[in-house]
């Protein structure tokens, strides 16, 4: 018995290990100049570490407004696919007819869509409506999720009719049932699509780049494109110091979080 | 009762969609008068008030060379606005030369071109089937024709050049070169005069470059002699067939020349370099070669000259550059991005555009980018200005790339290059991993080359 403890110890040492020195690495060379990263030492932390690439990188795009930006439009995508999905979720689940079983698969089709086919589409749309270069069109596209839908629905499904029952005898109706039984109980699974929605968007590079033009709406990946070269290969003392700033916010969201991520898993077995 | 629920439900749900359209205009930003809005994003709205309206005009850049290029693009937009009071450029990043091409076919197939633009020089024909850059020759002549054309290197034209017109304006522009480690050299000198070679210069034949990245290459060490790197290793190969006398494919764009023995013997100088002697790797990532480079992992590599300014940063020996080894010829591709203008926008927008254009390329400002950048300083007469000539001074592995030119050859150009592009590198691959001889290369190379001619 103990002995398993010591071998599960082990893998678990060796993924983060996997997992982590990634992330050491972006540090250590973000703090380091050119020469010092080619140098022998280059896996070591700099013995005079210096914050020339963050300085550099401040001066070279607005950072600061791009983090600002990032924000909103995390927070907006996620707010509207929940304010979207979640209604639409429990119709699928729980009155199964023949228009909402076609509107589920062509909410599962959109799954299977790459963006990048949809960019010249998306592109006339939102120029239709006046959107470009607004933080709003980066929002859109992603709102109505697919994958939202999908997980949603299952989650619902799972949930036993007869709590549904008691709580409209008690008097709810469809809004309560979803405030008081439905998102409650599916906790987990809203955290764990949360989690993953805020990941996803925090990275997307292409579309806000392509549908926006100005540095005042623009997103932090597009700030770090300016490090990722082609021609010439990369700064990386840059690249990685546009790395750490970019990562940081995020990383430290999911440490905090990852009490309540954790919690929403245990206490979800006392359900139904 | 239940289905009236049901039917609400779905009501509600496709009803939310255009309120959610509506609300979301709301939080658009105000309207304003365009060159107002960018005025104030600039901090200029006082100057702009007191004279006439500017002409706004959006500029889409690459940024395809390592450094704080997009800094010192806004800087030199920033000194044009400043001395145009009739015209206002808004400088718009656009990622790298695939992303930037997508932005401008984006903007240009929903009737919203950005005025001005650059993209890389293959793109020329995809420009012209959507119909979306005008040509140049209108302005050209009136800047005097060939003598305005002239200040400029001629073989940079040749990418700009179609159905008798010039369609773009030459502007940041490279040529792959050799890179080459002189303490290594130096190290090695005995060994290396023992072969017949000079430690002092880099190899300038085939035979001499065999030579000495076998010589140079040490396996214990992880030292490779010299590298041919992939990602870009069409553009790289297609300099070893100048060098060879031979092309890839006619002028007219209609007969692949893949079949001639002058690219199947550069085929095999590739496969016994990679494969024979191993002296190069075979597939070394493009971004990644420089850095093996700089941590003295390679005694020599092919790359472009955009990647100077990169390799004096974070090389910690001394570095040479010099022109690619011949074979009967020297020779080079020349590669980059050219400014175009957009078909569809108001003609003062196009007559505003070519002002800036005119500007980014006039002595001053091509020497300025070339320092900057490492790009080839494009312009001929910006080589013989005082600070140009200190810098070149100072850091003569700057000139090379210049006087290479005159060996240059236009890139290949064709309708549908990306497809041809796209069997090129992978056949490329294949062989200099190994999978392939060089004369099965050859084959399958000129038979798919020349059915994407003939469709077109």
């Amino acid at each position: 018995m103990k002995q398993r403890h010591i071998a599960h110890y082990i893998i678990l040492l060796l993924v983060s290990l996997i997992i982590v020195f990634p992330l050491y690495l972006m540090f250590v060379m973000a703090f380091k100049d050119s020469k010092e990263i080619l140098g022998s030492r280059y896996l070591l932390p700099s013995l005079s570490p210096t914050f020339d690439n963050f300085i550099r990188i401040f001066q070279a795009a607005s950072f600061g407004i791009y983090l600002v930006n990032t924000i909103i439009v995390v927070t907006g995508i996620l707010v509207l696919q929940l304010v979207m999905i979640i209604p639409a979720a429990y119709v699928f689940a729980r009155f199964p007819s023949r228009i909402s079983g076609f509107l589920f698969i062509l909410y599962v089709i959109q799954i299977m869509l790459p963006l990048e086919a949809l960019i010249i589409p998306n592109y006339r749309i939102m120029n239709a409506f006046g959107l470009i270069n607004t933080r709003v069109a980066m929002i859109l596209p992603f709102v109505g999720s697919g994958y939202c839908a999908f997980l949603l629905r299952q989650a619902f499904k799972q949930i036993p009719r007869s709590l549904e029952d008691a709580a409209v005898i008690d008097g709810c109706g469809h809004f309560g049932l979803l405030r008081n039984v439905f998102i409650p109980l599916s906790k987990p699974t809203i955290t764990v699509f949360s989690m993953i929605s805020v990941a996803t968007h925090w990275n997307d590079y292409l579309w806000p780049l392509i549908i926006t033009d100005s540095n005042i709406v623009r997103t932090l990946t597009i700030g770090l494109g300016m490090f990722v070269q082609h021609e010439s290969g990369a700064d990386w003392g840059m690249l990685m110091a546009a790395t750490v700033f970019i990562t940081l916010p995020i990383i430290l969201l999911f440490l905090i979080l990852q009490h309540t991520f954790l919690e929403s898993f245990l206490t979800s077995g006392i359900k139904g | 009762m239940k289905k009236l629920f049901k039917l609400a439900i779905i009501l509600v749900l496709l009803l939310t969609l255009p309120l959610y359209m509506v609300m979301a205009g709301g939080k658009k930003e105000e309207a304003k008068p365009e060159g107002e809005k960018a005025a104030e994003e600039t901090g200029n709205l006082e100057r702009y008030k007191l004279s006439e309206k500017p002409v706004v005009i959006d500029f889409y850049f690459v940024v395809g060379v390592a450094g704080p290029l997009a800094q010192v693009i806004d800087g030199m937009v920033e000194e044009f606005n400043n001395t145009h009071q009739k015209i206002l450029v808004q400088p718009v990043y656009a990622g790298n030369y695939n992303q930037t091409m997508t932005k401008v076919q984006s903007a240009i197939l929903s009737g919203i071109p950005p005025d001005v633009f650059v993209v890389e020089i293959s793109e020329l024909y995809t420009l012209l089937a959507i119909d979306g850059i005008i040509p140049l020759d209108k302005y050209i002549e009136k800047e005097g024709g060939d003598t305005f054309t002239g200040q400029y290197f001629d073989a940079l034209y040749g990418n700009a050049r179609a159905e008798g017109k010039i369609w773009g304006q030459p502007f940041q522009r490279s040529t792959p070169i050799l890179y080459w480690n002189k303490d290594m050299f130096a190290a090695n000198a005995d060994r290396l005069k023992a072969a017949g070679l000079d430690p002092t210069r880099a190899p300038q034949n085939w035979d001499e470059l065999e030579k000495a990245s076998t010589i140079l290459t040490d396996r214990e060490k992880g030292i490779w002699g010299v590298i041919l790197p992939g990602g870009w290793n069409d553009w790289i190969f297609e300099a070893f067939v100048y060098q060879n006398g031979g092309k890839l494919i006619s002028k007219d764009a209609e007969k692949s020349h893949f079949d001639s023995p002058q690219v199947l013997e550069a085929l095999k100088f590739w496969y016994k370099l990679t494969n024979e002697l191993k002296v190069s790797p075979p597939l070394r990532p493009w971004n990644q070669t420089p850095i093996d480079f700089s941590s003295g992992h390679a005694a020599m590599m092919y790359y472009s000259t955009g990647g100077l300014p990169l390799v004096r940063k974070q090389s910690n020996f001394d570095f040479g550059t010099a022109f690619q080894p011949k074979k009967v010829q020297y020779g080079t591709p020349v590669g980059g991005g050219d400014f175009h203008i957009s078909k569809g926008i108001p003609p003062e927008n196009q007559d505003a555009a070519w002002e800036f254009i005119k500007w980014m390329t006039s002595p001053e400002m091509a020497a300025f980018w070339s320092r900057e950048s490492g790009y080839i300083c494009i312009n001929k007469k910006g080589l013989d200005l005082p600070e140009m000539k200190k810098y070149l001074e100072e850091f003569p592995n700057a000139k090379v790339a210049a006087e290479q030119l005159e060996y240059s050859f236009p890139k290949i150009m064709a309708p549908n290059f990306q497809e041809i592009r796209k069997v090129f590198v992978a056949n490329l691959d294949a062989m200099m991993q190994g999978q392939q001889s060089p004369e099965e290369t050859q084959k399958k190379l000129h038979t798919s080359v020349q059915k994407i001619l003939d469709e077109y």
